[in-house]
């Protein structure tokens, strides 16, 4: 049996990580862009500024990253459930996901994935995340320390390649989430209203989510 | 007649050695002075010249008495004061130049440059050239100083000389040195070797072989690539610093130097002048002309030497460009279609 109702779907420290992660990742691409290209953007000011402003963006989303991590592992204990796609995910709902947001959607189909606590993310979705919180977000994270620390670290940097190679990981790895942003923006708007799943991740609930209820959901639910 | 014959071939003779003389007349008068200067039982201290290194300085050619003139035939004794030429009699323009500075006050030439040591910048790795400023200006209160202004001011002191900021050469120019490994530690840490030990690892065709395979005294592209992949040349590696093109004692800093942007900007336009800095027997070095833009290979091409907004690489910025790109595809794609589908969900 299900009915509409607002389901509340982004925990505070969640969604105070998202923006924080959002801001940081932002100024970390602009201050990024100017530091590789300073003769043409000069948006942040002057280029020590612009340094410092990004070792401090990315010394912030690495710590957030981090809480993130221990929330999602120790606090809510939910970090696999809702970030590694499950065999059958894989098998069959990624293909039908993918179906969805490239044929079914445009014929005016319902999206097959109706979020809840315990189940946010759909099997694309999943898939993605996996990819930018546990490979490139990491990565990004350890080349930019490693950056920021040359001198002391010399030692690993040179077993890795050397700095040149360091360095063109970082931005490459930069590039790839760079490119996730307009796409992950895009889908946002993608809910019952453009702004639907933006007001979630600023109120926490989600309006309009469809809750089977279960034994198993421990979310909070609310027909307010 | 016997007489007169005799009295021309000597004149002949004469001549002939006086037109030698003045070739090897400095030479033989210091072979003369270092009898006693250069052996540690007679003289001791600044009196203590090592020839070897001395014959590799350019005041070597000038020999001992050029600057020390007034060396009476009692020498040495009843001479104590021996007469020296000034710095400033032959180095008049730089003289002028550091008399300028605060430094002046502080320390004369002899106190940064031993005249029986002193190489031209040219013959020097360019790490080295900090030798001079660290024996009044410890690195660690250097780099203290520094970091309330300077990100990253470990970095820059351990890898740049200090005169490259602190000069009046407008210009800069990349010296690449040949670093190794300095044990079998996993992460040991690289170091420059002597001569010696770069000998032992050329062997006979000797150390530009490493690189300048061809043996053309020029470093191509090509044989920097091949160099750094070799994999018997896993334990040396390329390090690069910046020195300034042109000698200057003017140690004020150039207002231009506190603007990041000298530096790290432009990419592919400057610092395209490098040069390979190989050890010589004597300690010195000898520079090698490396083509045009090594430094900003993307990879292989000197993977120890980045600077950033500076090293580039061009084809770097195109992939990066390509993987942002598609991050547009869906946003506009989908969005597209979205657009022209919107009447089937309007329900």
């Amino acid at each position: 049996m299900s009915e509409n109702k607002k389901v509340y779907l982004q925990p505070t420290p969640v969604r105070i990580w998202h923006w924080l992660n959002a801001f940081g990742i932002i100024t970390l691409a602009v201050s990024g862009a100017q530091i590789r290209f300073p003769e043409y953007i000069t948006l942040l000011g002057n280029y020590k500024s612009v340094i410092y402003l990004h070792n401090t963006a990315g010394f912030v989303v690495a710590i957030s990253f981090t809480f993130w991590f221990f929330y999602y592992v120790f606090i809510a204990r939910s970090m696999a459930n809702l970030y590694v796609p499950k065999v059958d995910e894989l098998k069959t709902g990624l293909l039908r996901q993918i179906k969805f947001y490239f044929l079914t959607y445009f014929l005016g189909w319902e999206n097959p994935h109706h979020p809840t606590p315990r189940n946010k993310f759909n099997p694309m979705q999943k898939s993605a995340y996996l990819a930018i919180m546990f490979v490139l977000m990491p990565l990004v994270s350890l080349t930019g320390i490693f950056m920021t620390n040359v001198e002391p670290l010399r030692g690993v940097i040179v077993m890795m390649g050397g700095l040149k190679v360091l360095m063109n990981f970082h931005f490459l790895l930069a590039c790839c989430l760079i490119a996730f942003l307009p796409t992950h923006m895009y889908l946002t708007t993608l809910g019952h209203t453009p702004l639907e799943h933006i007001k979630t991740m600023w109120t926490g609930w989600e309006e309009g989510a469809e809750e089977v209820s279960s034994p198993e959901s421990i979310g909070t639910v609310s027909t307010r | 007649m016997n007489c007169s014959y005799i009295n021309n071939l000597l004149r002949i003779a004469l001549c002939s050695l006086l037109l030698l003389v003045p070739c090897s007349l400095p030479a033989m008068d210091a072979d003369y002075c270092l009898m006693c200067h250069g052996d540690a039982d007679i003289v001791s201290g600044p009196l203590l010249i090592e020839g070897s290194t001395f014959d590799t300085t350019a005041h070597a050619m000038l020999g001992c008495s050029t600057c020390h003139d007034a060396i009476g035939d009692e020498h040495p004794n009843g001479d104590s004061e021996l007469s020296r030429a000034t710095c400033l009699d032959c180095h008049d323009h730089l003289g002028q130049e550091y008399m300028m500075t605060d430094h002046a006050n502080y320390a004369t030439c002899g106190d940064c440059h031993n005249p029986h040591e002193v190489r031209a910048m040219d013959a020097m790795a360019g790490y080295d050239m900090n030798d001079k400023c660290f024996k009044c200006h410890e690195a660690p209160a250097m780099v203290d100083l520094h970091n309330e202004w300077l990100p990253q001011a470990n970095l820059h002191i351990a890898k740049l000389p200090c005169i490259t900021c602190h000069t009046g050469s407008e210009g800069y120019e990349i010296v690449l040195n040949i670093a190794a490994k300095q044990d079998d530690r996993f992460l040991s840490r690289y170091e420059l070797p002597g001569y010696q030990t770069l000998q032992e690892i050329s062997g006979k065709a000797g150390i530009l072989s490493l690189i300048d395979t061809d043996g053309d005294n020029f470093i191509t592209l090509r044989e920097l690539k091949g160099f750094n992949r070799n994999p018997e040349y896993r334990d040396l590696r390329l390090a690069g610093t910046m020195v300034p093109s042109d000698v200057s004692h003017d140690l004020s800093t150039l207002d231009n130097r506190y603007d990041c942007t000298f530096c790290h900007v432009s990419g592919p336009e400057s610092l395209q002048t490098s040069f390979l800095a190989i050890p010589n027997r004597d300690g010195g070095y000898q520079r090698i002309p490396v083509e045009q833009g090594a430094v900003l290979e993307a990879l292989y091409g000197t993977p120890d030497f980045y600077m950033v907004g500076t090293t580039r690489s061009a084809s770097m910025n195109i992939i990066g460009l390509i993987i942002i790109c598609g991050g547009l595809v869906m946003p506009f794609g989908h969005g597209l279609l979205r657009f022209l589908t919107r009447k089937n969900r309007q329900h």
